[in-house]
């Protein structure tokens, strides 16, 4: 799986072309290594994704991951330097995050659902490239604290399913 | 209009004190006597401002003074030229419409102010709606020109210091910017023009509107044979003619570029840094720029660069249903309204401009100093004095810190 994600990213940055990327089906599943899947022990209770490409994977005890999918990753390219969120800060849903850079392109992230940032991924502060390599997991970017998870209600989150049934709707325009 | 302008200020300001001081001294009931005069002065600038008038004038005149007007008028057309006026501009309400509806449209900006121009772009970006659903294809591209008085313009995430010679800058009278999209550090000036191509996240791709640029130069100067490197630049030879950046959000996505056309690249000597000083060492992640030879493209001006492009654009994207796709001007005095006068409050703040970069850790080997700084503030430092110290004030006193040489970082 990821020898054809990678060859998937190496061939888009050649055409340069955002929409080849449906093809790397489950990629955009939760890493299940990395410690947004491991941060309790039974896994988060529901992980979704936004139509910008963001995740959020959220634990039972209110904590919740935010991270940006493969598809993003791949389509972005190599990523050289990851705007982070201040810990501590309050932000409403649809703020934004931070930012990734790559090949000369700064790209928003946005908040999934409103919270407070508990903590960044220092990791990606001393390599971006986390991002690419593992954005469903390692490279996530920001620890937070859910303010309603009722939130996680909201028809514009999708599931795994339906997000990747609207990347196969883009590519079939 | 520039040089009648400045023939008729000096006499009207005369007249213009005169009538305030009259109004002044006397009481309320000699109001007719100043409007009188004011009258005589609104008359004064038809007369000016009206070709018949002005005929008539110079008739009364004799032949010289005709002579006189006629080279004015003569001068005045071409300084119309010149400077635009005669290009309709857009009203703040006019332009919110046009980016808040849907289609494509090309908007030409008239002013050379760095700070309205880049808030003007993240106007049209932010507002632009998407797709009015996600099966329907985006139709409401925009492309957007503008031209930056001397200006040097940093990457979103780059490290200000170690990019640019600030004191040169400066005292060279160069503004200093940090744009939203991400790349390197580029020099604009009046010979250069700006091109931002704004499409959906979707069909967003880094190359497409390099190649459009080239096709379309192509058609109109085929003896000029720009190319693509293995960057996406555009070339001309071995040597960069222009330099790209993108920014991604909400679903949209914009690519902007600079195109040198006539730009003194002599004054740009000096401006921008090597990519490493001996006697300084930077540690931070910040997005480096890539050093490269660049040179003008041949053309006769920015303008026409400018025509070829328009022209390109609308082949590429008129169509049974796009018959034209219409260009707009805009301009500092009449194209500005709350937001994106909020977007030029906040490039010119000094939070976005010295406090925005990543992290960094700097060592100069004069003086053998050390310092983190975090958000522009120095949080750590081998000179304790300096802890909470903005890095720019320390840039700023430089002078004070005898040991350090200060080539090295200013």
């Amino acid at each position: 799986m990821f020898g054809v994600a990678r060859a998937v990213v190496g061939r888009s940055s050649a055409a340069g072309v955002l929409r080849v990327f449906a093809r790397a089906q489950s990629s955009n599943a939760l890493t299940k290594t990395g410690l947004p899947f491991t941060y309790s022990g039974a896994g988060p209770s529901t992980v979704l994704y936004t139509s910008q490409h963001e995740w959020i994977a959220a634990h039972q005890d209110g904590t919740a991951f935010v991270g940006i999918t493969r598809y993003a990753a791949d389509a972005l390219g190599d990523a050289t330097y990851v705007e982070l969120p201040e810990t501590g800060s309050s932000l409403e849903k649809g703020e934004s995050l931070g930012s990734v850079e790559s090949v000369k392109s700064a790209s928003e992230i946005y908040q999934p659902v409103a919270g407070e940032v508990v903590e960044a991924n220092a990791a990606l502060e001393e390599a971006p490239q986390l991002i690419n390599k593992d954005p469903m997991g390692d490279g996530w970017i920001a620890k937070i604290r859910i303010g309603d998870a009722s939130e996680l209600q909201s028809a514009e989150l999708l599931t795994l399913e339906a997000y990747e049934r609207s990347l196969k709707e883009d590519q079939h325009e | 209009m520039l040089l009648v302008r400045n023939r008729l200020v000096p006499a009207l300001r005369h007249q213009w004190s005169i009538g305030r001081r009259t109004l002044g001294q006397q009481a309320s009931f000699d109001l007719e006597d100043g409007d009188e005069k004011y009258r005589e002065l609104n008359q004064m600038y038809v007369d000016m401002f009206t070709p018949k008038a002005a005929d008539a004038l110079s008739k009364a005149e004799g032949l010289e003074e005709k002579q006189k007007i006629s080279d004015l008028n003569e001068l005045n057309n071409d300084m119309n030229c010149l400077l635009n006026v005669g290009y309709p501009k857009l009203t703040a309400e006019e332009l919110r419409k046009k980016v808040e509806l849907p289609g494509k449209f090309i908007l030409q900006s008239l002013s050379n102010n760095p700070y309205f121009n880049l808030a003007v772009e993240n106007y049209v970006f932010t507002n632009t709606p998407l797709s009015a659903s996600p099966e329907l294809s985006f139709a409401n591209q925009r492309l957007l020109f503008y031209i930056n008085r001397d200006s040097v313009v940093i990457g979103k995430n780059q490290t200000l210091w170690k990019e640019v010679h600030l004191k040169t800058v400066q005292e060279r009278g160069y503004e200093v910017l940090r744009r939203f999209s991400g790349g390197g550090t580029v020099v604009h000036d009046l010979g250069n023009v700006n091109y931002s191509f704004l499409t959906s996240r979707e069909d967003f791709s880094r190359e497409f509107f390099n190649r459009l640029i080239i096709a379309g130069v192509q058609r109109s100067a085929p003896d000029i044979a720009l190319d693509l490197n293995n960057r996406g630049d555009i070339v001309l030879g071995d040597r960069k003619v222009s330099g790209s950046a993108y920014k991604i959000a909400r679903g949209k996505a914009y690519h902007h570029g600079t195109m040198l056309i006539q730009s003194k690249l002599d004054q740009f000597r000096g401006l921008l840094k090597p990519e490493s000083i001996d006697g300084v060492t930077w540690n931070c992640n910040s997005v480096d720029s890539v050093r490269s030879q660049v040179q003008n493209v041949p053309l006769e001006s920015v303008q026409q660069f400018i025509d070829m492009v328009v022209e390109e654009f609308r082949r590429v994207f008129c169509s049974d249903e796009v018959e034209d796709i219409p260009v707009f001007y805009c301009d500092e005095d009449v194209t500005i309204n709350g937001e994106i006068r909020e977007y030029m409050t906040l490039l010119e703040s000094d939070n976005w401009k010295y406090r925005k970069g990543p992290k960094f850790e700097i060592h100069l080997q004069s003086g053998n100093y050390s310092m983190t700084v975090e958000r522009g503030i120095i949080v750590e430092s081998s000179i304790p004095a300096l802890l909470g110290w903005s890095f720019q004030s320390f840039i700023d006193g430089i002078s004070d810190f005898k040991d350090v040489d200060e080539k090295l970082i200013t």
